[in-house]
């Protein structure tokens, strides 16, 4: 292994580097994913609430009756212009339908963007994918909305689910809303890149920090080492020049005591003091 | 050994170790007219602080022999 992993400041550096990254992952991932939660909660309420007020006006008495083919009647019509007038006014809304239960599945009713391009529905199209989202069959009952975002062709989507009820208040449909999510998206990556780069300047300047303390560290433990490097070799008119206030300023106190005492032992002293006089 | 001597080798040790009695004898013997160490008087004290400043300025650092001079001198009063 090469010399610099033994030594004492990569080591330190190292450790409080790898202090810093553990620390601020978890404070990631947990801000990361409470944000998410708070933003996807957000937009989930948001959902249902305006499914809801939907789902409300639509009559529900006139909705069971529609059949395939009725796509010319003033029921349907009404229907599709009140679908219409929530999805302008709310530019988020990428889809707003209305389905019904069938045997094989949900179906659709009334979908805003019929008769505007070649891929819209008709009344009864089947849509029997629909199975496979809990939270849409649970909106034929009560309002609701998927705990996760649809990313396909057309972007990236929440839905949330609202029943219609007829007169008596049995459930004959719901309301279905597919808002667009790219925004809570986009906010979502900058938060994330937020947290990248202020955990990469956090590791940066706790690497500096740390190095700059630790040389300090080193530089006197140098001190010492070549001092005692000295006087075993025997060179003895060496004096050492630490002064600090911590465990290492302690040390070179034992040390210079140390060698004082060894030099008066071996007097050394005596040459000095012969100088002096 | 005087119960002054004694007084001055405890605080000396701090400083210069197990070796501070041979410095000490040292100091006495061949700068205050061969007084014996342990029997040190108080009217030795001014001197051997002086030669303590002196002499252990060399072998530590500077502000410790002074520290350790002003100790030694201080015991004069006690």
């Amino acid at each position: 292994m090469p010399k610099i992993f033994h030594s004492l400041q990569t080591k330190l550096t190292l450790s409080f580097v790898l202090l810093i990254v553990v620390i601020s992952g978890m404070v990631f991932f947990y801000t990361f994913r409470a944000t998410k939660k708070a933003l996807k909660d957000q937009l989930r309420n948001e959902l249902m609430s305006t499914a809801a007020a939907v789902s409300a006006v639509i009559d529900g008495n006139a909705h069971a009756r529609l059949a395939p083919g009725d796509e010319g009647r003033p029921e349907f019509r009404k229907i599709l212009e009140q679908l219409r007038a929530v999805q302008g006014n709310n530019p988020d809304i990428k889809y707003i339908y209305t389905m019904r239960r069938t045997q094989q599945g949900p179906e659709f009713v009334v979908d805003a963007d019929y008769g505007t391009g070649e891929d819209t529905v008709k009344i009864g199209q089947l849509y029997q994918e629909g199975l496979q989202f809990p939270q849409l069959l649970e909106g034929f009952d009560k309002t609701s909305a998927d705990y996760e975002m649809t990313t396909d062709q057309w972007g990236v989507v929440l839905s949330g689910y609202s029943p219609i009820r007829d007169s008596l208040g049995h459930p004959v449909g719901l309301v279905g809303i597919d808002m667009d999510s790219k925004d809570v998206v986009a906010r979502l990556r900058v938060i994330q890149n937020s947290i990248y780069y202020l955990i990469g300047i956090a590791i940066i300047l706790a690497g500096i920090i740390i190095m700059m303390f630790s040389q300090t560290i080193i530089r006197d433990i140098k001190k010492l080492n070549q001092t005692a490097n000295q006087i075993s070799m025997g060179t003895m008119n060496i004096k050492l020049d630490v002064k600090r206030n911590d465990e290492i300023g302690e040390l070179a106190d034992s040390f210079s005591r140390m060698e004082a005492s060894l030099k008066i032992m071996m007097g050394q002293d005596e040459n000095h003091n012969e100088r002096v006089n | 050994m005087t119960e002054l001597a004694q007084k001055v080798l405890e605080t000396t040790t701090p400083y210069l170790g197990p070796a501070s009695k041979i410095f000490l004898d040292r100091q006495t013997k061949r700068h205050m007219n061969g007084v014996v160490f342990d029997y040190l008087e108080k009217n030795h004290l001014s001197d051997l602080s002086r030669w303590v400043l002196i002499s252990a300025g060399l072998l530590i650092d500077k502000n410790k022999a002074k520290e350790l001079a002003e100790k030694i001198s201080t015991l004069q009063a006690a």
